[in-house]
């Protein structure tokens, strides 16, 4: 990559790398095998995020997300975890009943039951 | 998937406004001949050529007692790469199109009113390996679509749900009778992105740039799924109720 190319894609860098060509050459390489090695990663963090937003959406009703998915696999459900995660954040009816058919396909191990809150009134 | 398919839904808001103007009166004039006639044939030749070269030009330089074992090694090679690259016949095509998931009905005309106001129904609809959440008038990137031009009204059969806001409706794994209608708007390419590879202290170094093959479709419609009869926007008690009212609905 000649000057041009490397200052164009050191916009933004802190100090002298953003200015000065030798100091912005091994910046702009760096950044770069950053960016191929992160467009890997980055399909394994979404992945994480789905499935942690998952979790929570179907611990609110009382089934984690093992048993969940293990239900949903029975009943041959293919729906991936982008659109589970998606469904349970905009659409909480129709995450429900999921979790409803997964739950009835599979009831887990222990006797699942929902997350009871107890407030201060048990110190009392 | 880099910038372009990053970009989600438009805002609710501002789709009643748009999607009145149909976009294929904008696009069909001078996109549909220019680009959909040359762009694909020049694709398809400029393949066929870097295949077919090499293995004429290699069979030649052989001594004569080795054509014939090398020759015909190369054809059943190159067949192969031929039927791949070359044009498909019809059946063939709306095979592959069908196991990807998407039916070609046909090149949309002016008359057809397919732009609707938005509707609150939702279908998981699946592409390829891709799966999507969409809703009436959302734009969608997939992976380039090789059988279909711009302004050519698709079919997707492959709906792993659909839901409103009375039903829900779950595919095990597929619902045979929903059918999610969709609009090619472009083939574009993706935002350029450089892979770049480095080892230190080997004097090993190397650029590429990449830039991703994507269509860009307009769901339009969805069939299959009892769809609310208010046009108006629900106040939030209404939709309360109707909620409460909801009953799930479960096909083996």
């Amino acid at each position: 990559m000649n000057k041009k190319e490397v200052f164009k894609l050191a916009k933004g860098f802190r100090g002298r790398a953003k200015n000065c060509i030798r100091i912005a050459r091994e910046r702009v390489e760096k950044a770069l095998q950053y960016s191929y090695r992160d467009r890997r990663n980055k399909k394994r963090d979404m992945r994480s995020l789905w499935i942690q937003r998952i979790n929570a959406g179907t611990r609110q009703h009382g089934v984690n997300y093992g048993n969940f998915m293990h239900g949903l696999m029975k009943e041959n459900i293919q729906l991936n975890r982008k659109v589970l995660s998606e469904i349970s954040m905009h659409e909480p009816y129709s995450f429900k009943a999921l979790v409803d058919v997964s739950h009835s396909a599979f009831p887990g191990n222990k006797a699942a039951a929902a997350p009871k809150k107890e407030g201060l009134a048990v110190l009392l | 998937m880099a910038n372009r398919r990053c970009f989600q839904t438009l805002a609710r808001c501002l789709r009643s406004i748009r999607t009145l103007t149909p976009i294929s009166e904008c696009l069909a004039p001078y996109t549909a001949p220019a680009l959909s006639q040359t762009l694909p044939n020049y694709i398809f030749l400029n393949k066929f050529k870097v295949y077919q070269v090499p293995a004429r030009s290699f069979c030649s330089r052989h001594s004569e007692s080795e054509d014939d074992d090398y020759e015909s090694g190369e054809e059943e090679d190159y067949g192969e790469n031929e039927e791949d690259i070359a044009d498909l016949s019809a059946e063939e095509k709306v095979k592959e199109a069908t196991e990807i998931g998407y039916t070609v009905l046909g090149p949309l005309q002016k008359s057809d009113r397919v732009f609707k106001l938005y509707e609150p129904v939702f279908a998981v609809v699946q592409i390829g390996s891709h799966q999507f959440k969409v809703s009436n008038g959302d734009t969608i990137y997939t992976e380039r679509l090789k059988h279909c031009d711009i302004n050519d009204k698709l079919v997707l059969n492959k709906v792993l749900m659909l839901g409103s806001q009375a039903q829900t409706i779950i595919g095990r794994p597929v619902l045979p009778e929903a059918a999610v209608h969709a609009v090619v708007e472009e083939h574009a390419l993706d935002a350029k992105v450089i892979i770049f590879k480095k080892k230190r202290r080997k004097n090993y170094r190397r650029t590429k740039g990449h830039r991703q093959e994507l269509t860009k479709l307009r769901i339009t419609d969805i069939q299959g799924i009892e769809k609310p009869e208010n046009t108006m926007p629900l106040p939030p008690q209404t939709k309360e109720k109707e909620k409460a009212e909801k009953k799930v609905a479960m096909e083996a």
